[in-house]
C-alpha cells in the first residue's frame, strides 16, 4: 500500500503507472474484435488484457510503438526474447547482427535495424558490427541499449562533446575522455532528465575504475553489471541464463511435431524411429540448424508456422 | 482513434470521410452499450483510491474479480463458462462470498478510514445473507453495488464466517497463524452467533491494525538483529519491546478504542486535536533517537543472551493483544 505518500497527486499517481496508456490501448484492441465480445465478454476481455500485461505476456507480435512506449513494456519484450531464444545460447552458437535482428523481427515484426545495430555496438565494442556475438553478450548489450535508450543517446551526445573539447586542446586525438568529467556531467543529466536511467552508483563504480574511458567501453561495462540487471530485473544472472527445464521438455515435444510435419523431409518415416534417432544425434543443435537456415535464407517464417499447427 | 487507423491499414486513403464517420459511430454506440465507460471509470476511481504499489496487478485483479461476480450474479450467461449457480453447494457459494468480502476488504487501506469504512459496509453486506441465495438479485444495479436493502439480510454475520474471514485478513496481512491465534481468541465469535455490524468493523479494523503492528514489529527485529547470526541480543529486543510497549500505552489504543465508537464518523474538534496529539507522542517514543537511546542504555545493563524471530514477533504481539476488548 501506498499509504506513505499519500500526498501524490491522482494524475502522478496515474502517470507513474502509465495505466491511461494500457486502458487506451486496451480499448482500440477492443473495437478491433467488437464483433467477437457482448456486454459480459467485455469485462472478461479487461481482465485478461490487464492479466496479460500484469504477466508481461502482452507485447508478443505487437508492434514495435506498442512495445517501446513503457518501461514495463520495454523489459517484458526483453523477457520475451529470453525466453523464446535461450536455445540459441545453449547451442553456443554465434550469430550476426542481422540474424538477431530477424529474430526479433519474428517477435515484433517492424522491430527498426538502428535499435539492434546499437546493440551490437555495444556487445562488440567495435564499429565493424559484422562480427559474430554469443547470444548472452547480445542480450545483456540489447537489454541495456533497449530499456535506457534515450538516456543512452543523451550521453553519447554528451560524451561527443567532451572528446571534442579535448581534441582541441590536445594534439593527437584521444581514446577517450576523462572519466571524472563524464561522472559529473551524466549526474547533472540524471539530475534533470526525466528518462529512467541505470543506478548513479553503477556508472559511477565503473568510471573510478579507469584512466580513460570511451563510450563503448563504458556501455559495455555496464550492460555487464548485475545490479543493473537486477534493477531491471528481468533476466536472470549470466550463469543462469541458458537454464531451462521446461523448455527442454517442450523442444522434445515441439521435435516430435517437426519430424511429421509436410513440410519436412522425413515425412513418411515412423514418428517414434526417428524420434530416437534425433535424440541420439543432439536434437537440440538439429533444431538450432533448422532454425538459423530459415533466418539466413530470407527469414520467412513458413516452416515455424507449420510446425505450431 | 489515429493510432487505430494507422494500425489497421497501412495507408490512410485521403478521401474517406463517410467511412470514417460510420466506423467510429459504430465504435462508440458499441462502447456505450458495453458500458466501457462506467466500467472504466469505476476502474480508475477505485485505483487511485487503493493507491496500490501495483497498479497493473490491482486492475487485473479487479477486473478478474468483476468478471467472476457478474458470472455468478447472471447464473452463467453466454459465453462464460461459470458454474450454474443453481447447481452450486452452499458451502462453496458462502466461500466464494468471503472471498469477495475479502477482496473488497483488502481494497482501501485501514488508515483511509471512509475509502475502508465503506469497505468494510459493502463486505459485510455481502456476507450478511441467509441460505443459498442466488445472487441475481442484489446485483441488478451494478456490479459493485452495495446492497443496501439487502433482499433476504439476516440479523447479521454468522460467527463462523465472521471468524474465518478475520483469520484470512491476519495470514494475508503477513502474520503468522500462531502470532495471530491470542488475538483471534479474543475476537471471535461462536458459529451460532449472529454478528452485529459494529463488532464486525471492529474485528476487522483490530486485524487490519495488528497485520501493520507486526509487520512493523518484524521489521525493528530486522533492524536490531546481526546480519549474520539471525539473532539479537535479548537487551537490545527488550528495549526495543520497551518503546513500543511506551508507545502503545501513549496512544492509549486509540485505535480499539475507536472502534467502540464505529458508528461516528466525524470526531469532534477537540477530540480530534487530543487524538492527533497522542499520535504524535507515540511516534516520538518510536523515532530513530529515543529508540536509539533505549538501545544505549539496554547495552550497558540487561540480561544477556539472545532473542529470535519469533520471541521478538510473539512479545510485540501480546503487548497489543493485551489492549484489546474481549468480544463478549
Amino acid at each position: 500500500m501506498n499509504r506513505l505518500n499519500p500526498t501524490v497527486p491522482a494524475d502522478q499517481y496515474l502517470a507513474d503507472s502509465n495505466v491511461l496508456f494500457y486502458l487506451n490501448d486496451a480499448v482500440i484492441q477492443l473495437l478491433e474484435h467488437k464483433e467477437e465480445y457482448n456486454q459480459f465478454g467485455v469485462i472478461r476481455y479487461f481482465a485478461e488484457y490487464f492479466s496479460s500485461v500484469k504477466n508481461s505476456n502482452h507485447v508478443l507480435f505487437r508492434e514495435f510503438n506498442y512495445i517501446q512506449a513503457t518501461p514495463h513494456n520495454r523489459a517484458s519484450f526483453i523477457r520475451v526474447f529470453w525466453k523464446c531464444y535461450r536455445q540459441i545460447g545453449k547451442s553456443g552458437d554465434l550469430l550476426s547482427m542481422l540474424e538477431y535482428r530477424s529474430l526479433l523481427q519474428l517477435l515484433c515484426p517492424d522491430f527498426p535495424v538502428v535499435l539492434v545495430q546499437s546493440a551490437a555496438r555495444i556487445a562488440v565494442m567495435d564499429d565493424t558490427i559484422d562480427c559474430l556475438m554469443s547470444f548472452s553478450d547480445f542480450l545483456y548489450a540489447f537489454q541495456l541499449q533497449f530499456y535506457y535508450q534515450e538516456f543512452l543517446d543523451c550521453v553519447l551526445v554528451i560524451y561527443q562533446d567532451l572528446l571534442a573539447e579535448e581534441n582541441n586542446k590536445e594534439e593527437r586525438p584521444q581514446d577517450g575522455v576523462e572519466p571524472s568529467t563524464l561522472v559529473q556531467c551524466i549526474d547533472a543529466l540524471c539530475d534533470r532528465s526525466k528518462h529512467s536511467h541505470p543506478p548513479r552508483s553503477c556508472m559511477r563504480e565503473i568510471l573510478n575504475q579507469t584512466d580513460r574511458i570511451s563510450y563503448y567501453s563504458f556501455l559495455m561495462s555496464l550492460a555487464k553489471q548485475e545490479a543493473i540487471n537486477q534493477t531491471i530485473g528481468v533476466l536472470p544472472s549470466k550463469a543462469e541464463l541458458l537454464i531451462d527445464p521446461e523448455m527442454d521438455q517442450e523442444l522434445d515435444k515441439l521435435i516430435a511435431q517437426i519430424v511429421v510435419s509436410p513440410s519436412s523431409n522425413s515425412s513418411s518415416s515412423a514418428v517414434g524411429g526417428l524420434k530416437e534417432v534425433q535424440k541420439k544425434a543432439s536434437p537440440r543443435r538439429n533444431i538450432h540448424h533448422r532454425r538459423r537456415m530459415e533466418v539466413e535464407s530470407d527469414g520467412s517464417t513458413e516452416e515455424t508456422d507449420s510446425s505450431e499447427n | 482513434m489515429a493510432d487505430k487507423e494507422k494500425r489497421r491499414s497501412g495507408v490512410n486513403p485521403p478521401g474517406m470521410p463517410a467511412g470514417k464517420a460510420t466506423k467510429s459511430d459504430s465504435d462508440r454506440e458499441f462502447l456505450s452499450q458495453a458500458g466501457v465507460g462506467d466500467l472504466l471509470r469505476g476502474a480508475i476511481l477505485k485505483m487511485v483510491e487503493a493507491r496500490s504499489d501495483d497498479p497493473i496487478g490491482f486492475l487485473a485483479d479487479h477486473f478478474c474479480n468483476l468478471a467472476s461476480v457478474t458470472a455468478a450474479g447472471s447464473g452463467g450467461c453466454g459465453d462464460e463458462e461459470q458454474v450454474n449457480t443453481g447447481t452450486v453447494s452452499a458451502g462453496a457459494q458462502e466461500q466464494q462470498r468471503l472471498n469477495r468480502a475479502l477482496w473488497h476488504l483488502r481494497l482501501a487501506h485501514h488508515s483511509q478510514r471512509s475509502a475502508f469504512s465503506n469497505n468494510v459496509r459493502v463486505a459485510y453486506d455481502l456476507l450478511n445473507l441467509t441460505g443459498p441465495q442466488t445472487c441475481a438479485g442484489e446485483f441488478s444495479e451494478g456490479p459493485d453495488g452495495p446492497c443496501t436493502d439487502s433482499p433476504a439480510g439476516g440479523g447479521g454475520v454468522r460467527g463462523g464466517l465472521y471468524t474465518q474471514t478475520l483469520q484470512c485478513l491476519c495470514s494475508e496481512g503477513g502474520v503468522p497463524a500462531s502470532t495471530s491465534a491470542p488475538l483471534l481468541r479474543r475476537l471471535h465469535c461462536h458459529d451460532h452467533e449472529a454478528v452485529p455490524y459494529d463488532v464486525f468493523r471492529h474485528g476487522v479494523l483490530t486485524c487490519a491494525v495488528f497485520s501493520d503492528y507486526i509487520r512493523q514489529a518484524q521489521r525493528l527485529y530486522a533492524e536490531v538483529c546481526c546480519p549474520g547470526e539471525g539473532t539479537a541480543s535479548r537487551a537490545l529486543c527488550l528495549a526495543v519491546l520497551g518503546t513500543l510497549k511506551e508507545a502503545l500505552e501513549t496512544s492509549q489504543g486509540s485505535d480499539t478504542n475507536y472502534c467502540a465508537n464505529a458508528n461516528t464518523k466525524v470526531n469532534s474538534c477537540p477530540e480530534a486535536n487530543v487524538k492527533a496529539i497522542r499520535y504524535l507522542e507515540a511516534s516520538a517514543k518510536i523515532s530513530p533517537c529515543k529508540l536509539a537511546q533505549a538501545m544505549a542504555g539496554a547495552q550497558t545493563q540487561g540480561p544477556g543472551g539472545n532473542m529470535d524471530a519469533k520471541e521478538f514477533e510473539n512479545a510485540a504481539a501480546e503487548l497489543f493483544i493485551t489492549r484489546v476488548k474481549v468480544v463478549s
